[in-house]
């Protein structure tokens, strides 16, 4: 479920990408759910055309998914099928990170790689062709051998699966059985269940978009790019195994992004995603233990990355101390270490807060408790600097004890007067980050306590989402700022003024980038 | 539940007249009842009504109000005979930690039982944060300096302390410990008998010293917590076109100016 600023959030990024008209449609879509065009026409009052265009872009970008929706037809007659569109926030809130996503293809490979991916970035999906395209224009009598070079980067971060064939541009989902019939029948109801069956759906329509397996990276070195620009019709072969493929932006999206022959690729956010997962419970890793520490638990993500299919993956597939120890030896920081020194730090990991789990002498890596801490440690920070240290031990015993305490027990664990206790408590409640019982025994009413970790996250993201639209606001209005001065001129006492603008827009574009590693910490992890 | 079963039995005691002698520990009963001096054979007929009402309660003592009503006498008698009693030393007023604004009244010859004073923690019916933050110190200072460190060493350590010269038990200690959990400055584990923990028996408890900081040193900074919005009072109050906005944000001017 998409949060009240989670929403506000993706519309004003759309607004600042696409403009409003694409940031209204994207804002219907979020609030009510999937769609059909003629209701999208209908709640954002624009015209057809102009719907149908605003969809485009946001297919092109690879924020919005249709899908077909087979419905029953109801009194005996046949099923329909309808003609969905669905936006994906997450790939809207991934559009702030391909800075991020440079980053890290540009510590793997060379800058022909990063520049291919931000080619991608930048225009959301295109054909080979059209990527080596852009790439002839920029360089001077380009050669068969730059194509060659082109293409066999392009085929480097398809096998690193940092790139990806587009999923299937319409998915179809046959009617599901009776019990999985329910979020259908209540599509467009706006109670929260719905919505969160909605979810579901969402899912089942991402899994059907996948392309198949096999297919989704394969990219075969074609010689004739580049000699011949007419023969663009590589790979056709290979769609012919998935007819919904061929599909290709249905006949309410004419004229599509390019010819339904031509095989398109995209950035896949979810490989980023992983990596970026890994380098935040790594440095979690890092923070809680030492360096050591981290050096085999990277070694670890490195020797299981390849089994990980989903990005939320609970746990690493089991690992043996050699399979481990091989790894961590590749290491320039590893290479130092012993066998008997890396099972030491084994130990260490899967001792309290266990990072790693030990099942059959193998080790397994507890990526969702790395996340729970990770994600334990930025509320405690803010409830640290909101409420104060004594509210910081409070809430610290509450969370470790995972059920209600009484005032007077929270007062004597953690030494302070019982009144300033009940007073900070009550603080922390009225802010939302407890939960709190009346105890009625007779006459005297006792007050209870407890952390509910599950919906303060929640609540959590969404002020985070709040946060990061605000900085984001902030930098917008200093650049006016920034404008306005250097259309005075930046010379003599506005020079000063000109070079503050620019250190505060670091600091909040900076926050931002911080802020928005907190939000996949809490959303996309 | 154990715990809140015994607040309401404590509570049900406390609110019956006369109840709380059942809360009396075994400690109080072992007191003998000090000689009859002169000061309490001087006594009139009220006051020895009082006393007797207050003596009876041992070490656990008495509010007025509850008194009043036991002793069935006016308020005006109730008071001078107060009066008079501690003047002659036969009665002290103490502090009722479980409620710090009513009198309460104990005859001299017992001391406060823990349910009154609040225990070793606490002097006077105030906790001796002094002795607290000096205790939580010691034991720090004594994990840091092992790295890690059994209950019974720290215990141990802190008493063969030559300046500290007040004995603390095991179970004062692990309560001190407890906080400095609390404080993220130890953790606890249990032993794997490798590395650090060689000296300790494997999977005994243990406490390992974590924070580079100080005592109870802050936090990390998290990403939200270090931008006004994370601490932000008026944060429900604040849109983007709003009275309240980044725009007009006067936590932002603050953090932004430098």
């Amino acid at each position: 479920m998409v949060s009240q600023y989670g929403i506000k959030y993706a519309v004003h990024i759309i607004t600042n990408h696409f403009g409003p008209l694409v940031a209204k449609v994207c804002d219907c879509l979020l609030k009510k759910g999937p769609l059909p065009l003629r209701e999208i026409v209908r709640y954002t009052e624009l015209s057809e055309t102009l719907v149908r265009n605003c969809l485009l872009v946001l297919i092109q970008h690879n924020c919005l998914q249709p899908f077909l929706l087979e419905e029953e037809g109801g009194f005996g007659e046949v099923n329909k099928v309808s003609s969905l569109y669905m936006v994906l926030f997450d790939n809207v809130l991934h559009r702030v990170r391909f800075s991020k996503f440079m980053a890290i293809v540009s510590q793997e490979f060379d800058k022909l790689c990063v520049d291919l991916i931000e080619t991608l970035l930048q225009h959301g999906r295109l054909s080979a062709e059209q990527i080596f395209d852009g790439f002839r224009d920029s360089t001077e009598g380009s050669s068969s051998g730059r194509v060659e070079a082109l293409q066999e980067n392009m085929h480097k971060l398809v096998k690193a699966r940092y790139v990806e064939r587009c999923p299937i541009s319409e998915p179809f989902l046959a009617l599901p059985s009776e019990e999985e019939a329910a979020p259908v029948r209540r599509r467009g109801a706006k109670s929260a269940k719905a919505f969160l069956e909605l979810e579901t759906l969402e899912q089942c329509v991402l899994v059907a978009a996948v392309p198949p397996e096999g297919m989704r990276f394969l990219f075969e070195l074609n010689p004739e790019i580049g000699a011949d620009r007419d023969k663009v019709e590589n790979n056709s072969s290979s769609n012919t195994g998935d007819k919904r493929k061929l599909d290709a932006l249905d006949s309410n999206i004419d004229g599509g992004v390019a010819d339904k022959q031509v095989v398109l690729w995209r950035v896949n956010f979810e490989e980023f995603i992983r990596r970026l997962r890994h380098k935040i419970c790594i440095e979690t890793v890092r923070a809680r233990l030492d360096d050591e520490a981290a050096t085999v638990f990277t070694a670890m993500l490195d020797a299981s990355r390849s089994e990980e299919k989903k990005i939320k993956t609970a746990s690493s597939v089991p690992l043996s101390e050699n399979s481990i120890y091989a790894e961590v030896i590749k290491s320039e920081k590893g290479r130092n270490m012993t066998l008997d020194y890396v099972i030491s730090v084994l130990v260490g990991l899967s001792s309290s807060p266990p990072f790693v789990r030990v099942v059959d002498n193998s080790y397994i890596i507890d990526f969702k408790h790395t996340i729970e801490v990770a994600q334990t440690d930025e509320v405690e920070s803010i409830v640290y600097k909101k409420y104060g240290k004594d509210a910081y031990r409070m809430f610290r015993l509450l969370s470790k004890a995972g059920r209600l305490l009484e005032t007077d027990k929270i007062s004597d664990s953690i030494f302070l007067e019982k009144k300033e206790t009940a007073n900070i408590l009550s603080k922390m409640w009225q802010g939302d980050y407890l939960q709190m019982e009346k105890l009625i025994a007779g006459p005297t009413q006792f007050l209870l306590w407890k952390v509910n970790m599950m919906n303060l996250r929640e609540r959590v993201l969404d002020d985070m989402f709040h946060a990061a639209l605000n900085l984001s606001l902030r930098v917008a209005y200093e650049l006016e700022q920034q404008k306005e001065i250097l259309h005075l001129g930046v010379d003599g006492p506005m020079k000063e003024k000109y070079e503050k603008l620019k250190k505060v827009r670091f600091l909040l574009e900076s926050s931002r980038m911080k802020l928005d590693d907190a939000i996949m910490i809490f959303h996309d992890f | 539940m154990d715990y809140l079963l015994r607040l309401y039995n404590m509570a049900a005691a406390m609110l019956k007249p006369g109840g709380m002698s059942r809360l009396q520990g075994p400690s109080s009963l072992k007191r003998k009842r000090p000689e009859v001096n002169s000061p309490a054979q001087s006594l009139n007929e009220h006051e020895r009504l009082l006393y007797d009402v207050i003596r009876s309660k041992q070490d656990i003592g008495i509010w007025t109000r509850d008194m009043k009503k036991e002793a069935k006498l006016p308020d005006n008698v109730v008071n001078k005979s107060l009066k008079a009693l501690q003047v002659k030393k036969l009665i002290k007023e103490v502090v009722n930690i479980q409620n710090k604004g009513r009198k309460h009244f104990m005859a001299t010859e017992f001391e406060p039982s823990k349910e009154i004073s609040g225990g070793a923690w606490y002097l006077e019916g105030s906790l001796d944060t002094e002795f607290i933050e000096s205790l939580k110190q010691l034991c720090k200072r004594q994990i840091e300096r092992s790295g890690v460190a059994t209950l019974e060493a720290v215990t141990d350590s802190i008493n063969s302390y030559p300046a500290f010269n007040v004995d603390v038990t095991k179970q004062q200690i692990e309560e001190i410990l407890r906080t400095l959990i609390l404080d993220n400055v130890i953790m606890e584990v249990k032993s794997n008998g490798m590395g650090e923990f060689a000296s300790i028996p494997f999977g005994e408890v243990c406490y390992k010293y974590v924070s580079k900081g100080g005592l109870g040193g802050e936090p990390k900074a998290g990403a939200l917590a270090s931008i006004p919005c994370g601490v932000c009072p008026r944060i429900s109050q604040c849109t983007p076109d709003g009275i309240i906005s980044p725009k007009t944000c006067v936590y932002y001017q603050k953090w932004l100016d430098f």
